[in-house]
């Protein structure tokens, strides 16, 4: 992760000097100073590449004085207009062309400091990178970016904005390493182990394992788990940002009603018995993408020290077809007492959700709920990659979380809901079928989530199959794990549930 | 007239089977409540008595607000009823708009494409001649939504395309100016996409415009469907399971015709055109193939990536035709356009586009009165640049697996809607009921929406 600076105007010795512009900008700052030192050229330069500002335009200008090894020039529309989306995206594609530099200056100057930050989180989150098994990569082909440094007057403006991104940025990092890693390594023990270290931000972390969840009653997630060869686990973080933090007595006596946050953890979804097709099967190691983003916005909340109570709870386990699997035609006993007629295997993550979502309500009487997970295939064919699918059964709370997706670019688009489509979970031998057939099939597995909400209170589903994962380069993201829900949800606690 | 005939009387017709809604709280009239000593008139349940004046049914009603609970009830008391040829139902204490509702439910619950008994609905009210006007309307809606359900049903070998637009011009008789377009004229008019879907076929594609002058000089409102008379994908062809269904293709087209029919029939002062894109997708050496460049009729070329894409193809035609030659001041487009719809909504609410949020809020109040959801559908950036071809203007759809393929056929109509304010309702999921049976989904949505929102004198 590149070190962010926000330091004193000074024109910079080596690497890579980044200028933002706005359409119409007149140069100032450390653009102007350059500009003047080599005769007019950065304007000559930028006029002769048809540079004007515009959004998603830029310009590299190669070597132009001692010592700067490029000038990128970088448009951000009409000045009056800049959104931190617009920085942030302007900040996005300003990595890719320093990347090849140690450091790299950004002529800030012109910028608010809100702008400043966003445009830096937009950097940062663009130099993700997943690369610990490249083992022969060459040297010249990795990035070498060390250090930005944001010239800026405010630099003290800067840094207090920037310091609730940076939380949020190694948020988004947890969630995108643990969706990157292969299934051999993250399988359910391993994901829980690797909550412990969270600790150290002040989150209190518990491990549950098969005994304790029998105890429980979680037949369903059991269930889901008993084919494979590791354990699976059920990770509780808690984070006491409006009692006071981790002190015995604010455990004791919470300030507040806690906001949930539920992920669905599959570490591999082979479907099970009832196996999926062998193509795209590979893509099944980001099933615990749900999981993976509660983790990254736990971190998050306790990095930035948000002033709320939260809890987030992930069921893990790994799907897998064996001796000792779960059959289509099971009738499994969910822990809310509600049976469960198990129609085909690869519908688990409904299984795996409604045992945690139980057991959140029955200890925590949450203020809300909101569950993530990466649940049907039909949402992706309802909705495409731009939108996660939102179910609610609380209108406020729906609105709360479609304005929250918008600046922070993770969209989330409302799917209806509804006693017909819950019809369609009707079972001869059980309280229902885990599938409701292919019509409405991420609504059908909404209503199925649904029976296990408690009554009045509120509750979102957020099927992000179609986001969780990327197969193109995005503003913020290189292709891959996106760590969608993070950003959404720190930005929902932000708007409406803290202090 | 459609279906069963309904008369209002001011009292039951002794010997005539007559059904009685029971709100939960109980009857409302003394004479029936012996009857009902225990009854518990939660919705759907009912009880069947033999009395000295004829039988009774008492039908639980539950709490109905909204004039689509009270049309359940209707439907139930016909379902209850079993193979009658006549049936009262009775309203006595009901406000007008209820009872006329529960009229509608009725008469549209005895419809059956061949096996429909009922030939005679009594809807007995307080005081008739107040009713007479109110179901007068609603009368037209339900013929109109009858006569889409008698359109889609018919097989792809009856209702191919030249009989699809014999059919249509028998509307002339109330009163709707009907044009149909054929090969020539469509291809003086360069529609080239709705020409090439329909090539494969004997019976090749026509264009029927039908017209509703009404009484206000504005622009009409417009109606645009789809008419596939049968599917097979053409040279993208379906599997086998299930292909009969296809002959219900048409039912956006038939829709449009059937709203036609209702605003003619009440005599709406609202000016109204259907353009229908007909065509059967067939297979045959003249068929188009995937990898084809078509020029639609509004100058863009198209590369089909998929033949059984075919109905965004003729709705492209048919939407530049309605806004090039009407300039309506609102044009919806009714298609059973995409599997993914279904996958999507299932088969509880129809999917809306549209480049205008007014028309798309007016849509689904209309669709919610009449009990025909709606659910707003996402056009996204994304979904349009999926659609970028290297060798044309844009694609038709993409190809693969777990494509937004609703979304994609919604980012490509919008091409050819220009500026007018649209909305596109994918009914796919929504054409049939759980039996197979055509539901006539649509027609009774624009009868409606035109009565709510432009019928307004302002718009004279």
């Amino acid at each position: 992760m590149p070190e962010i600076a926000f330091v004193k105007p000074a024109m910079p010795k080596h690497g890579a000097l980044v200028l933002p512009i706005a359409e119409d900008g007149v140069p100032a700052g450390l653009h102007a100073a350059l500009d003047k030192a080599c005769g007019g050229a950065i304007s000559r330069a930028l006029e002769a590449a048809s540079f004007k500002g515009r959004k998603g335009q830029s310009a590299t200008i190669w070597a132009p004085v001692e010592g700067i090894a490029r000038v990128v020039a970088i448009g951000l529309g009409k000045a009056g207009e800049i959104s931190t989306e617009t920085a942030e995206a302007a900040g996005g594609a300003t990595y890719a062309l320093v990347a090849k530099e140690r450091d790299a200056t950004v002529a800030a100057e012109g910028l608010p400091a809100p702008l400043a930050a966003a445009f830096a989180l937009g950097l940062l989150l663009k130099s993700y990178r997943f690369d610990r098994y490249r083992t022969t990569e060459k040297e010249d082909d990795k990035p070498k970016l060390e250090k930005v440094s944001f010239a800026t007057d405010a630099a003290t403006a800067c840094k207090n904005a920037w310091a609730p991104l940076r939380a949020i940025a190694e948020g988004v990092f947890i969630a995108r390493d643990l969706v990157s890693e292969p299934p051999n390594v993250l399988h359910p023990v391993e994901m829980a182990e690797r909550c412990k270290p969270l600790e150290k931000l002040g989150l209190t972390i518990e491990i549950l394992g098969p005994k304790e969840m029998k105890k429980l009653g979680m037949g369903a997630l059991l269930g889901v788990a008993q084919g494979s060869a590791v354990e699976p686990r059920m990770v509780v973080m808690q984070w006491l940002g409006a009692s006071g933090g981790t002190s015995a007595a604010a455990k004791k006596k919470p300030a507040q009603k806690p906001v949930a946050f539920i992920g669905k953890g599959v570490t591999f979804d082979t479907g099970g018995i009832s196996i999926k097709p062998a193509g795209g099967m590979e893509d099944m190691k980001w099933d615990m993408a749900g999981a993976g983003t509660v983790i990254g916005l736990m971190a998050a909340l306790a990095g930035r020290k948000a002033k709320v109570d939260a809890v987030g709870l992930v069921g893990l386990v790994e799907n897998m077809p064996s001796g000792t699997a779960q059959r289509p035609g099971d009738v499994v006993k969910t822990a809310s007492g509600q049976t469960v007629e198990v129609i085909n295997t690869d519908a688990e993550g409904r299984l795996v959700l409604c045992d945690v979502m139980h057991y959140a309500q029955a200890r925590f009487d949450p203020r809300f709920m909101v569950d993530l997970a990466t649940l049907t295939g039909a949402i992706i064919i309802a909705l495409g990659h731009e939108h996660a699918g939102m179910f609610s059964n609380d209108d406020t709370l729906a609105q709360q979380l479609s304005a929250a997706g918008k600046p922070v670019a993770e969209a989330v688009w409302r799917m209806p809901l509804g006693e017909a489509y819950d019809k369609q979970l009707k079972s001869e031998i059980a309280d229902m079928k885990n599938v409701g057939g292919r019509p409405g099939g991420s609504i059908t597995a909404a209503q199925f989530i649904q029976r296990f909400v408690d009554k009045g209170r509120p509750w979102a589903h957020l099927d992000i199959a179609g986001v969780a994962w990327s197969s193109k380069d995005l503003p913020t993201a290189p292709k891959g794990a996106t760590a969608f829900g993070v950003r959404l949800l720190d930005r929902l606690v932000a708007d409406h549930y803290e202090g | 007239m459609i279906g069963a005939e309904v008369r209002l009387r001011a009292a039951p017709k002794p010997g005539v089977a007559l059904a009685v809604p029971v709100p939960a709280g109980g009857v409302r009239a003394a004479r029936w409540a012996p009857l009902a000593a225990g009854f518990a008139a939660g919705l759907g349940e009912q009880r069947d008595c033999a009395t000295p004046e004829g039988r009774v049914l008492l039908l639980g009603a539950g709490q109905p607000q909204r004039g689509a609970e009270w049309e359940a009830v209707g439907a139930a008391a016909v379902r209850a009823a079993g193979p009658l040829k006549r049936l009262a139902l009775m309203a006595h204490g009901l406000p007008p708009e209820a009872a006329v509702a529960l009229a509608t439910g009725a008469a549209l619950a005895a419809w059956h494409p061949h096996e429909a008994p009922l030939r005679r609905l009594d809807l007995v009210v307080d005081n008739p001649a107040a009713v007479a006007p109110l179901w007068a309307r609603a009368e037209a809606a339900v013929q109109g939504a009858l006569f889409t359900r008698e359109l889609t049903a018919l097989p792809g070998n009856v209702l191919h395309p030249a009989a699809f637009a014999a059919r249509l011009e028998e509307l002339a008789d109330h009163g709707i100016r009907v044009d149909v377009l054929g090969e020539k004229r469509l291809r003086r008019l360069g529609a080239g996409a709705l020409l090439a879907v329909g090539a494969g076929a004997r019976h090749g594609p026509r264009l029927a415009v039908l017209r509703w002058r009404g009484q206000f000089a504005v622009p009409p409102v417009a109606f645009i469907g789809k008419g596939i008379t049968f599917d097979t994908g053409g040279i993208s062809i379906k599997p086998a399971e299930g292909m009969e269904r296809m002959t219900s293709d048409m039912a956006g087209a038939a829709a449009c015709a059937g709203a036609m029919l209702a605003l003619a029939l009440r005599n709406s002062p609202a000016p109204a055109v259907a353009v229908l894109a007909i065509a059967e997708n067939s297979m045959g050496a003249e068929s188009y193939r995937p990898g084809d460049v078509l020029r639609t009729m509004s100058g863009r070329t198209v590369e089909v990536v998929d033949t059984d894409a075919e109905g965004r193809l003729v709705l492209a035609d048919a939407l530049h035709y309605a806004a090039s030659q009407f300039q309506p001041q609102a044009m919806l487009d009714l298609a059973t356009l995409t599997g993914a719809m279904v996958t999507a909504l299932g088969s509880h609410r129809a999917g809306i586009f549209t480049n205008n949020a007014a028309l798309q809020a007016q849509a689904a109040a209309a669709g919610e009165q009449v009990g025909e959801a709606l659910w707003p559908m996402p056009i996204g950036t994304r979904h349009r640049e999926d659609l970028a071809s290297a060798i044309a203007d844009l694609k038709q759809c993409c190809s693969g697996a777990l494509l937004p393929d609703a979304s994609h056929a919604a980012a490509f109509l919008r091409e050819f809607a220009g500026d007018t304010p649209w909305a596109h309702l994918d009914i796919a999921g929504v054409r049939l009921d759980e039996k197979g049976l055509p539901t006539g989904f649509g027609a009774r949505l624009l009868d409606r929406l035109v009565e709510l929102f432009f019928e307004h004198p302002d718009r004279h």
